[in-house]
Parts: C-alpha cells; sequence; structure tokens
C-alpha cells in the first residue's frame, strides 16, 4: 500500500428542511465532519444503519454530490476544483457499483453496449477492439460470452450486479464506490459476487470504498473498517481491531444485535440496544449515540467527543473509548 | 407479440383508415363539397349521395371526408407543434433543474390555471375564428401539457441508478439526454400525443360548433352538428352522420392511447380484481368446515400441500409437497432464498394467496381453540374469516405497506378487535392501549391516534405484531418481519417475538425468513425449502451443526461468518417454475450430484427420528 | 389541517393574481394591436379612427404598468368595466349568471360521483369479466363524444322524436320548483356523462390498485367482514386519486358548461361567453374568462382540502 489516493476532509452534506409555509429551513446533517483517505490498493469498509449518512457519503466521495463542508481530493485534485471536460476524463477513474440490480442498468439496452460505453468515451481502447475488450470483461466478471448481447431483464440479480461490476471496470478505474452491491442478493449468489469483488480487488489493485449494512460481508471484505452513526463516524480502524475488540459502545451494540448463526449463551433481549435513532433534523446534544448508550454519563451531552487514537491507525469517538472482547466465538 | 400488443391491430388499423381518407380526400371521387343542389336539399341517402344531401343539397359525404381533414389537420398540427416546444422544455427543465425548470415548468402551471376552452376562446376572441388561430390557440393549450409530462418523466428517469452511473462515467450531459433519458421517457410522450390528439379534436369541433372555429364554407364536423341542429326536424340523419364520425375517430384515439399505455408499461396492468370479494363467489367448492376428533397433540399438521398458478400458459406448480408440523408453543422457521415458495406457504395457511393461486393438493390440519380440526386447505372465505386474526394470525414484512396509510393505529388495531369480540368503546379504547404497551410502543395513550407515518421503522412494525396478536391466535405467522429493519431494531423485534411467545402459553409460531442467522436466534424446528420443496427439515442445533442436505450446507457455507477466506458460493441461480430440473431441482447446482440425481425426485429419508432429507446421497456427502 | 387548509388558500389566492396576470399578458403579449385586432373582421382593414376611440377606451394609451395597475385594481374593487355593447357593467351580468352555472356544475358533479364511484368499484371487483367489458366501453365512448354532440343527441331523442322532455330553455326556481329542475336535468345531465366516464375509469382503476395493496390483505388477515374491508379500507384509500382527477378534470367540466348552457339555451355566464366572444365584446370576455378561471381555482382549492381530510399524510408532503 502507497499513500492515499482519496482524501476527505471535514466531509458535510446538509440538506436544509422547511418546514410549514414560513419557517425558516432547518438543517439536516445527513454527513457532517467526516475526514477519511483511502490508499491505494485498499479496500474500505463503511458501516452503519439506515440514515447514518453512509450512501451520502459515498455519492460525495465519487463526486456526485457536492459537499456543503469539507473537501474531497482526488489523487491531489480537489474535485470542487475541476470542471467540465476535466472532470469528465477524470471520472474515468473512479467509477460506482449501486445496490439495486433492477434500476442501475439501462432496461433499452443491450449489456455489451452498456459496457461498451465508458470505452467508447474515454477511448480505452481504439475502436475496432471494444468488442473484444467487452468480451474479455464479460469473461473477468464471469458472465457467459454470449450475454453481450442480450438485454438487462434477461439476466438474475446477481447477474447483473456482474454486469454492473464489468461496467464499471471498463474504464480501468483506480476507485470504486461501491453501495451495498449485495444487499439485494440471495445469500447463495451473495457469495459469488463478495468472491468477485475480491478477486478484482487482488488482480486489478483497486481502491475501494464499500458501503453496507451487513456487518459480516463488511468484515469478510474490508482491510479497514469505518463505523457511522448520525452523520458521524464513531470508529474507524483495522478490521480485526474495530471487530475484534471494538473500543466504541455503538459499534459493540451494533455487533451484538447482529444475529449469528452460532447464536451466543446470553439471551437475546440482553444484548438488545434500547431506542431508535434519533431523527437528523434534531440531533441531540454532544455525542449523537448517548440517548441510546447503555455507558452514558452527564459529560457525553458536553461536547462532541472527537476521534481520539487508540492504537496505530484505530481511533473512537467515545470519551469512555476501550478495547473490548466481544463475546463471540470466531 | 403479446396480448398487449396484438389489441394494439385494431385501433392503429381504424387510425390508419381515417389517416388515408382524409389525405387521399383530394384524389378520391367525392363530389365537391361546395356544390349546392337546392331541390336535393335534405334528401336521405340514395346511390349517388350515399349519406345524403345537406340543407344546402351539398353531399354529405363528401363533405364528411373534407371536414375531418380539417379536423385532423388542425388537431395533429398543433399536437404536433405542442409536443416539440413543450418535450423540449420538460427535458431542459427536468434534467438541468435550477433556473432553466422555473422557466418551463412555472410558465406551464400558470396556463393550466386557466380552464382549456376558456383559454382557446380568449385566442378566438382577440385574433378571431379560423384555421390558424385555433392551431395557435391550441398548441399554446397542449404545450405545458407535454411540459410538464416529460418533466416528471425526465426527473424520475434521472434519479434511477443507470443515469447516474452514466455521470459517474463521464458521459456528456446531452449524450446522456439523447441516448439514455430520451429513449426511456418515450413511453409516457407517445401515449400523451394520442390523448392530446383526442382532446383537440374536442375543443376544435366545439369551438367550430359554436361558430367561432373554422370558418364556413370550409367543411367541419363541428360545423355540421351546428347546422344539422337547426335543421333537425327536417332530416335528423344530418345530425347523425358528423356525430358519429367526431365520436369514432375520437374514440380511436382514445383506445389508441389505453392500449398504448398498456404495451407500453406491461406493469401498469394490474391484477384481475378480487375473487374474494364477489359475492356468492368463494372456493370452486365450498367445502364444510371438516369437524373431526382433535387427534394428537400437533397445533398445524401440513401434509403434503402444493400451490398451483393459474397462468395463460397452463398451470404451473410453484410449491409441491411441502410438510411440516407445528406443535403448541413451538417456533418453527421456514427459510429459503427466493422462489423457494415460502411465502406462499404461509400466506396458503391462511387463506390468503393472490387469485391467481390456489392450493391444488394436500392437507393443513388446524386444531382450533374448541377442539375441533379444520383443513385449511379446503375453506372457503367466510370459513376462513373467523379463523382469521382469532386462531391463525399473520405479520408481514413491510410494515408500511401493511398498515393502511390513512387510517390512525388506534382505528386499525380496534377493528381487529371488533371483528371477533362484542366489545364497548371505552373497553375496547383500554384494549388498544395495553396492546400497544404490550408490544413495547413508546407512549401508546397518544400513539393510538397517530398515522403509520407518523411512526418509525420499528414502531410500525411493533403496532402489526399488536395487530396480529390482538386475540392472543393460537398460530402466528410471520413473514420475514425483520428483514426491512436495521440490525438493532431487529434485535428489538426478535426479542418481542421471544416475549410474546413467553407471555401466550401454546402459541405456535412460524417464521418466515432468508436469513439463517436469525433461525439460529429465533427457531425450534427448521424447514429448509428450495424451488418449492422442502428439502431438509429438524431441530434448529441439529441441522446447524450437522446439515444433511448439500443446499443446506452450502447455504450455511455461503454466509460470510467466521475466519474462512472464501465464501462458499453456489454456482448458478435458482430454477425458474417454467424450468424445473428433472428428478432433484438442487442438482444442476449441486457439487456432489450424480445421473442418478436427475432421474427422480429424490424421496424423504430420516438421517434421525426426527429429521428429514430430500438427498439421495445424503448419508456419503453429509 | 387548519394550517394546511390556510396555506392552501394563500396558494389559491396567488394563482387568482396569476390568472388575472396571465389575462392581461395574454393581450397584451399576442403581437398587433388589441383595438385593431377586434375591430378587423377578416381581411377587411379597420377604420383608423375607429381604432383610435378604442384604443381610447379601453385605456391602450397609457403605459403598460400603469394598464396593469388598473387592470389589478379594477379586479379588486370588482370593477371589470361596461359592455361594448349595452354599456351596462360587466359585474351585473355576472352575478346574475354565475349562480345558475354553479348550479349545472354542482348538479353535474353530483350525478357523475354518485353514479361513476359505485359503477367502477364494481367493474374493477368484477374486473375482466363480461360486466366490466360493458362499463368500460360505456365509459370509453361516453369519453369520446364531445358534450355538445350528447346534447344535441339528447335534445333529438328526448325532446324532438318522444316528446317528453323541453329541448331547453330556463325557469327561475322561485316561479316554478318542478319546472326549473326538469330544465336543469337535461343540461346537467349532459355534462355529467362525460364526467362520469372519467370518474368511472379512475375509480376502477384506483380500485384494481388498492385491491393489490398489502393493508388490503392486512385488513383480510385481520378476519374483517367483507362490507367493512371495502367500504373502509378499499374504496376510501381509492377515492384518493380519484378526487385529484376530479380537481384536474373540473376544468374541462367548465369548459363542457359552456357548450352546454349554448345547446340547451341556459341562461348561465358560460353561454353568455359564447354570445360575448361572437361580438368580441372585449370586457365581457374578459370578466367571465377571470370570473370562470377563479372559480376554477377555488373548486381546485376545495378538492384538496377534501383530499387532505380524506389522506392525512397530504398536509405534510405537499410542498
Amino acid at each position: 500500500m502507497t499513500g492515499p489516493l482519496v482524501q476527505a476532509h471535514g466531509l458535510g452534506r446538509n440538506f436544509p428542511m422547511r418546514q410549514g409555509l414560513l419557517g425558516r429551513p432547518r438543517d439536516v446533517w445527513a454527513v457532517r465532519d467526516v475526514d477519511l483517505t483511502v490508499a491505494r490498493g485498499e479496500t474500505l469498509g463503511v458501516v452503519g444503519e439506515s440514515g447514518c449518512g453512509k450512501s451520502t457519503l459515498g455519492r460525495m466521495m465519487m463526486g456526485l454530490d457536492a459537499p456543503t463542508t469539507g473537501s474531497v481530493e482526488f489523487d491531489g485534485r480537489d474535485l470542487a476544483d475541476v470542471k467540465g471536460g476535466e472532470r469528465r476524463r477524470l471520472a474515468r477513474r473512479m467509477q460506482m457499483v449501486f445496490q439495486d440490480p433492477f434500476g442501475s442498468l439501462d432496461p433499452r439496452r443491450s449489456v455489451g453496449a452498456q459496457i461498451a460505453d465508458g470505452l467508447r468515451i474515454h477511448n480505452i481502447v481504439p475502436s475496432d477492439k471494444i468488442a473484444e475488450e467487452v468480451l474479455r470483461l464479460t469473461e473477468q466478471v464471469g458472465l457467459s460470452p454470449e450475454s453481450v448481447r442480450r438485454r438487462p431483464h434477461e439476466f438474475s440479480g446477481g447477474q447483473r450486479q456482474r454486469v454492473a461490476i464489468a461496467r464499471a471496470l471498463a474504464t480501468r478505474p483506480d476507485f470504486i464506490v461501491a453501495d451495498e452491491p449485495v444487499s439485494a442478493l440471495d445469500v447463495s449468489i451473495q457469495a459469488q459476487v463478495v468472491n468477485l469483488l475480491m478477486d478484482l480487488r487482488q488482480d486489478l489493485d483497486l481502491a475501494m470504498l464499500f458501503i453496507s449494512h451487513d456487518l459480516h460481508v463488511v468484515r469478510h471484505l474490508c482491510n479497514r473498517i469505518v463505523v457511522m452513526y448520525l452523520g458521524r463516524i464513531v470508529e474507524e480502524g483495522p478490521a480485526a481491531k474495530v471487530f475484534g475488540t471494538p473500543a466504541h459502545p455503538y459499534t459493540r451494540a451494533l455487533l451484538e444485535s447482529t444475529p449469528s448463526l452460532e447464536p451466543r449463551h446470553a439471551a437475546l433481549g440482553d444484548r438488545v440496544l434500547p431506542g431508535e435513532l434519533p431523527s437528523p433534523m434534531n440531533p441531540p446534544s454532544g455525542c449523537p449515540f448517548r440517548t441510546r448508550c447503555p455507558i452514558a454519563e452527564p459529560a457525553c451531552a458536553q461536547a462532541v467527543p472527537p476521534l481520539t487514537p487508540q492504537e496505530d491507525g484505530w481511533r473512537a469517538a467515545c470519551i469512555k473509548a476501550g478495547p473490548v472482547k466481544i463475546a463471540e466465538p470466531a | 407479440m403479446n396480448r398487449a400488443q396484438r389489441k394494439l391491430i385494431l385501433p392503429t388499423a381504424i387510425a390508419a383508415i381515417i389517416a388515408a381518407l382524409v389525405l387521399l380526400a383530394p384524389f378520391l371521387p367525392l363530389a365537391d363539397v361546395r356544390l349546392m343542389d337546392i331541390p336535393g336539399r335534405f334528401s336521405a341517402p340514395s346511390s349517388e349521395h350515399w349519406l345524403g344531401q345537406d340543407e344546402f343539397g351539398r353531399d354529405v359525404l363528401s363533405r364528411l371526408i373534407w371536414g375531418g381533414r380539417a379536423s385532423l389537420f388542425i388537431a395533429i398540427g398543433s399536437a404536433l407543434a405542442a409536443a416539440v416546444i413543450g418535450t423540449t422544455l420538460g427535458l431542459l427543465g427536468g434534467f438541468f433543474r435550477g433556473f432553466v425548470e422555473v422557466i418551463t415548468v412555472r410558465f406551464s402551471e400558470v396556463i393550466l390555471c386557466l380552464p382549456p376552452l376558456l383559454l382557446a376562446l380568449l385566442v378566438v376572441t382577440i385574433l378571431g375564428a379560423g384555421t390558424w388561430p385555433l392551431i395557435l390557440a391550441l398548441t399554446l393549450l397542449y404545450t405545458p401539457n407535454y411540459a410538464r409530462v416529460v418533466y416528471a418523466a425526465t426527473l424520475q428517469v434521472r434519479s434511477l441508478d443507470f443515469v447516474t452511473a452514466q455521470t459517474a462515467m463521464g458521459a456528456h450531459p446531452v449524450q446522456i439526454l439523447a441516448r439514455t433519458v430520451l429513449p426511456n421517457i418515450l413511453p409516457p410522450l407517445l401515449v400523451q400525443m394520442s390523448l392530446v390528439v383526442a382532446s383537440a379534436m374536442v375543443i376544435e369541433s366545439g369551438l367550430s360548433f359554436l361558430g367561432l372555429g373554422v370558418v364556413p364554407p370550409t367543411p367541419s364536423w363541428g360545423l355540421m352538428i351546428r347546422a344539422a341542429r337547426g335543421a333537425m326536424e327536417q332530416q335528423w340523419l344530418l345530425l347523425v352522420w358528423p356525430s358519429l364520425a367526431l365520436a369514432g375517430t375520437i374514440l380511436t384515439f382514445n383506445l389508441l392511447c389505453d392500449r398504448l399505455q398498456s404495451a407500453l408499461d406491461p406493469r401498469g396492468v394490474t391484477g384481475g380484481g378480487a375473487l374474494w370479494l364477489r359475492r356468492g363467489r368463494n372456493a370452486p367448492a365450498p367445502t364444510p368446515v371438516a369437524k373431526v376428533a382433535a387427534e394428537a397433540d400437533a397445533l398445524l399438521r401440513v401434509e403434503d400441500m402444493s400451490i398451483r398458478l393459474h397462468a395463460e400458459t397452463g398451470m404451473i406448480e410453484l410449491v409441491r409437497g411441502v410438510s411440516f408440523t407445528v406443535m403448541p408453543g413451538e417456533t418453527r422457521a421456514i427459510v429459503g432464498e427466493s422462489g423457494s415458495g415460502k411465502t406462499l406457504t404461509g400466506l396458503a395457511l391462511t387463506g390468503l394467496l393472490p387469485d391467481v393461486l390456489s392450493i391444488s393438493g394436500g392437507r393443513a390440519l388446524f386444531n382450533t381453540r374448541d377442539g375441533t380440526q379444520v383443513d385449511l386447505s379446503k375453506l372457503d372465505e367466510d370459513a376462513f374469516r373467523t379463523l382469521r386474526g382469532r386462531e391463525v394470525s399473520m405479520v408481514f414484512q413491510d410494515a408500511a405497506a401493511a398498515l393502511n396509510p390513512v387510517l390512525r393505529i388506534g382505528e386499525q388495531l380496534g377493528e381487529a378487535i371488533r371483528a371477533h369480540n362484542d366489545i364497548d368503546d371505552a373497553a375496547l379504547n383500554k384494549r388498544v392501549v395495553a396492546l400497544l404497551r404490550q408490544v413495547g410502543l413508546p407512549d401508546p395513550e397518544s400513539r393510538v391516534r397517530s398515522y403509520p407515518h407518523e411512526l418509525s421503522g420499528g414502531q410500525r412494525q411493533r403496532a402489526m405484531i399488536a395487530v396480529a396478536v390482538a386475540n392472543e391466535p393460537r398460530l402466528l405467522i410471520a413473514d420475514e418481519p425483520t428483514t426491512a429493519l436495521d440490525p438493532t431494531i431487529q434485535a428489538q423485534i426478535l426479542t418481542l417475538f421471544q416475549t410474546l411467545k413467553d407471555e401466550t402459553e401454546g402459541m405456535g409460531l412460524i417464521f418466515v425468513t432468508h436469513d439463517l442467522a436469525v433461525v439460529a436466534e429465533i427457531a425450534d424446528q427448521v424447514t429448509v425449502m428450495y424451488a418449492g420443496e422442502v428439502v431438509e427439515e429438524g431441530p434448529v442445533d441439529q441441522v446447524f451443526a450437522r446439515p444433511r442436505h448439500p443446499y443446506t450446507a452450502a447455504l450455511i457455507a455461503s454466509v460470510p461468518e467466521g475466519g474462512a477466506d472464501r465464501l462458499v458460493a453456489i454456482p448458478g441461480t435458482v430454477p425458474t417454475p417454467h424450468n424445473m430440473p428433472p428428478g432433484c431441482r438442487f442438482a444442476p447446482r449441486c457439487d456432489h450430484a450424480i445421473a442418478a440425481c436427475s432421474a427422480a425426485m429424490p424421496d424423504i429419508e430420516r438421517p434421525a427420528p426426527d429429521r428429514r432429507t430430500r438427498c439421495i446421497r445424503w448419508e456419503e456427502v453429509t | 389541517m387548519l394550517r394546511y387548509i390556510a396555506y392552501r388558500s394563500v396558494v389559491a389566492l396567488f394563482l387568482v393574481w396569476v390568472v388575472v396576470t396571465a389575462v392581461f399578458l395574454l393581450l397584451h403579449l399576442i403581437p398587433g394591436d388589441p383595438a385593431e385586432l377586434l375591430l378587423s373582421q377578416g381581411s377587411i382593414a379597420a377604420d383608423p379612427a375607429a381604432v383610435a376611440a378604442l384604443r381610447e377606451k379601453m385605456g391602450l394609451n397609457a403605459p403598460i404598468w400603469q394598464q396593469y395597475i388598473d387592470h389589478l385594481g379594477g379586479v379588486l374593487t370588482g370593477d371589470l368595466g361596461v359592455s361594448f355593447r349595452d354599456g351596462a357593467p360587466v359585474v351585473e351580468q355576472i352575478a346574475k349568471r354565475l349562480p345558475r352555472t354553479l348550479e349545472v356544475i354542482v348538479t353535474a358533479a353530483l350525478i357523475a360521483t354518485g353514479i361513476g364511484v359505485p359503477l367502477g368499484t364494481y367493474a374493477a371487483i368484477h374486473a375482466n369479466g363480461r360486466a366490466d367489458g360493458a362499463i368500460s366501453f360505456f365509459a370509453s365512448a361516453a369519453l369520446s363524444t364531445p358534450v355538445f354532440v350528447v346534447g344535441t343527441v339528447v335534445i333529438l331523442i328526448f325532446a324532438q322524436k318522444l316528446k317528453i322532455m323541453p329541448a331547453g330553455g330556463f325557469i327561475p326556481f322561485s316561479e316554478d320548483p318542478v319546472g326549473h329542475i326538469r330544465l336543469l336535468l337535461l343540461p346537467a345531465g349532459t355534462v355529467a356523462l362525460s364526467l362520469l366516464a372519467v370518474i368511472t375509469r379512475m375509480s376502477r382503476a384506483s380500485v384494481l390498485e388498492v385491491l393489490q395493496r398489502d393493508y388490503v390483505r392486512t385488513a383480510r388477515a385481520k378476519g374483517l367482514p367483507r362490507k367493512r374491508i371495502l367500504r373502509r379500507h378499499v374504496v376510501r384509500n381509492a377515492m384518493i386519486p380519484v378526487l385529484t382527477i376530479l380537481g384536474l378534470e373540473m376544468g374541462t367540466l367548465i369548459g363542457g358548461t359552456v357548450l352546454v348552457e349554448f345547446v340547451f339555451n341556459w341562461p348561465g355566464l358560460s353561454g353568455y361567453l359564447v354570445a360575448a366572444v361572437d361580438a368580441r365584446d372585449y370586457p365581457e370576455v374578459v370578466g367571465i374568462v377571470m370570473t370562470i378561471s377563479i372559480l376554477f381555482v377555488f373548486l381546485n382549492l376545495l378538492v384538496d382540502v377534501i383530499n387532505a381530510a380524506l389522506d392525512p399524510r397530504i398536509s405534510l408532503v405537499r410542498r
């Protein structure tokens, strides 16, 4: 692993919402104060529950959504400063894979044509070699050569996701944002796609931002993990550390409430986190998690706890942070 | 060519004939439209004048065809002009948003504030009657329609992932508009087009009828009706011809629009009504409730149940030979991937299968509270109604959709209680609040008056569960009740199920899910389904510790839990109901398949007294 | 809810302003001099002296903003000018005739919803059956026949051939209530027919869609009686989009009254518009068009409010 490829500084995204006719717009921060780096060849997992801002973060890292505060730097260049044709050329190096395998492909065009789009736009190969390159890509993602002429509706969910991956790979990107790419798939198919992503990462030396709510998948696939809660990063670090001995109480709660094939012996009820996600329109003062936190104390309401280093490359935003072994086998 | 496309042929053909007639009018051997024949006025149809002669003795057929030419010219001309302008405005507004959006869409809304005919009258007042003022007025009138339709469609298409993917790929915006957005908004545009032609004809003919449209002596259908109205007493047929021509042409375009819509958007075709709502039309042969002395101790015994789809192309068996039992107080999980038939099995037990599906074989014997036994597979709608909610209840996957969005939570819960109990308002209200408290809804007294959209996802699922357990059913069927929920909320709901079961003695629970980990957390017994069949069954801890079917084994190994470097992926995909492999349905994807597997459907084997598997090689391979 | 009504009322007032402005702009944006256009007949050029006089009368010589302010002020004070034809204030005619037009509209809307909703619901429940086919065909045919054709044919059949109804006319309610209602029925029924078709089709489509919804399945799962499911869960929810369509169709309905009042000789406001347009009596036309458009805006407001009462989500979601 070399230096950082993508860097986010103080990233925030506000979706102001107007209440009533004359009400003043209220700030609704989907993402707030996020600092993040993705190194070349690294797979960074972003986990959190719905509404934690992980998809918005992914779109901003791709440059599809403009941040309200902060900036995203790709290979040393601020995405906000690059415009027009140059911005489109930069797009070659960053690609996206979406969650819904039914919505992410144009139903009216053959998958071959859609994979070829990227090749044409960025002149990846000479035009007489395009057909050949499309075949190579479909083979790479494990689809048969005759699939290129077919339309998306002739494929199953898992196959479409393969097509979407082939389309993303066509421009030979350095960085891929995968937003819940396996969530809509059945378990057995999910395993196929996860394996494919692992192979590609090794073969192509891709940097990947892998967004998912499935802790098992993230743990399996990623080197480093970011845990988000209410738009903020609460814990960040190497996968083994974050999921093995989580330092933040939210990470612990998340791990404990995730059902497992080998149920822990403690009754389910003891591990349940009370309450629900607070409204982002009206977040709690201080630590966003304190309203549901089992170890919260008055000091938590004072200020947003900063991400403080635990060990090398491992940070947690909790004034009582400390590694705790999770009562879980394996 | 499918049915929807075949139905397009008729209106298209008629439209083509009408178009040919009016286009070829100058070349047809028609009488001069202005040639008067005063002695022959009001004469009935004859061999010379097929449709008779009008008040000036002019040939009606000839005037009818030429009149259609004028009407259609105005209608189609303005529809086209409005389409071009409106589409451009809508496309630009929808794709670029911001300033362009304000100009195009707000402009449209201003025009739409005025009733259409009045706007046309206003223009005619200023410019005077005639063909061109009419075209101008109609174009002005319909441009906003197109702009709105195209704008909405563009917004919708624009937010789709595949358009975002084009942007992410670095495609030029113009390229995206032309290649991706435009083809995808064509269907609503085409529909709008035929709608506008019909509507423009109505307004044109109306204005001509009022004497404010096409100016005589140019023939027009509206004018012909106007003239015939005055001569109703002399020759009423004169009124009939143009009326038929006008209504027929408009009907053709309306039909074209309707059928285009269903041909272009197959999803828009909704199901075939509701058999269960029709009076006296329930099950084909309403069988009386089978009153058999309660044998055994099982709450529910499903034996060899099959479910069939009645499709246009014939019968397709979606679920085949499912058997399992639920003991009182037991939790049985039915687990499987999509297409395994697990949800259908659950629905069949409450008689809630969609109308196109039905139970085609087997039995489902259920012991009711009062000790009688009923066969759930033979009940009609009325018999089911007395059981539902009281004896057998159901919790659905998507609580947001399963609760009526426009009724208060209290009412939705209260009506469930009232369906089976005679209870006064005060007692009902107390019971509702108590139930909401029982399922852990915070602040139940005020939640009674909430609407579903005012609750969070987890709270809605709690309310849904309250509805299901309102009458303390003997059997609760939960269909993927936690799938749409986040992990921390899912854990809360699973705990709630556990608590409810502990509190309600003897309640059996069927938990339908695709998530093996959830099964491990909550169930006592598990039934694994694949492609409409049960492949394995047994106590959860035993099945998970040592699966005796290759599918179960592979499914467990494909869960990314534990330290394995590579996940076990089952190759291929689940077969579709139309293409079921012969013999063992899992054989084509099975690592251990041999020729014998595809020869015949494997029998149920019993590796242990309380376990079953549908694999001929279970001893060797598991 | 009250806040929502207040909000929609403000929007409606804004729309009224938009309508008044749009009518003004339309007059001034159409190329050519309005006075000259009004006085010209086809290719015959207008007399310059008459044009100058008309310009003076219409206030066209003032700067455009002055004209706009006069126009707005006129609307606010209820002064819509005097008729070219008889010099009487336009407002008087409007005040006399508007109630009669409203009468036709309200009766038609009642007839159309009263029959259309049950008919559409029945067709949906028995979808793809014979009754459904017949209802759908009737609706398509009714929708495709312009009101003036229906009106004329109705006169031909009921007045000319069967001689059981009068061909048209008007008797004030105070003079002869029965006669008044007899005369009202044909025009109202004629206007109702196409609206009935729209409502039947919409009800059918909407009920069909609601029948597929999960919450109807939930209602069945509760063991509710059929009637309650139908009334409380199916029809109630299905009415929401039908009502929205009713609002959108209001424009067509109002347009229909123009033709129907003309056909049946009903002395309402809409029919009077035809005479005004025919005579190119500009102040009358503008006054009537504005009045009816404002009526249109308020009818839509009414529909919106009923809709919000039916659907609690609306008061939150819509803007």
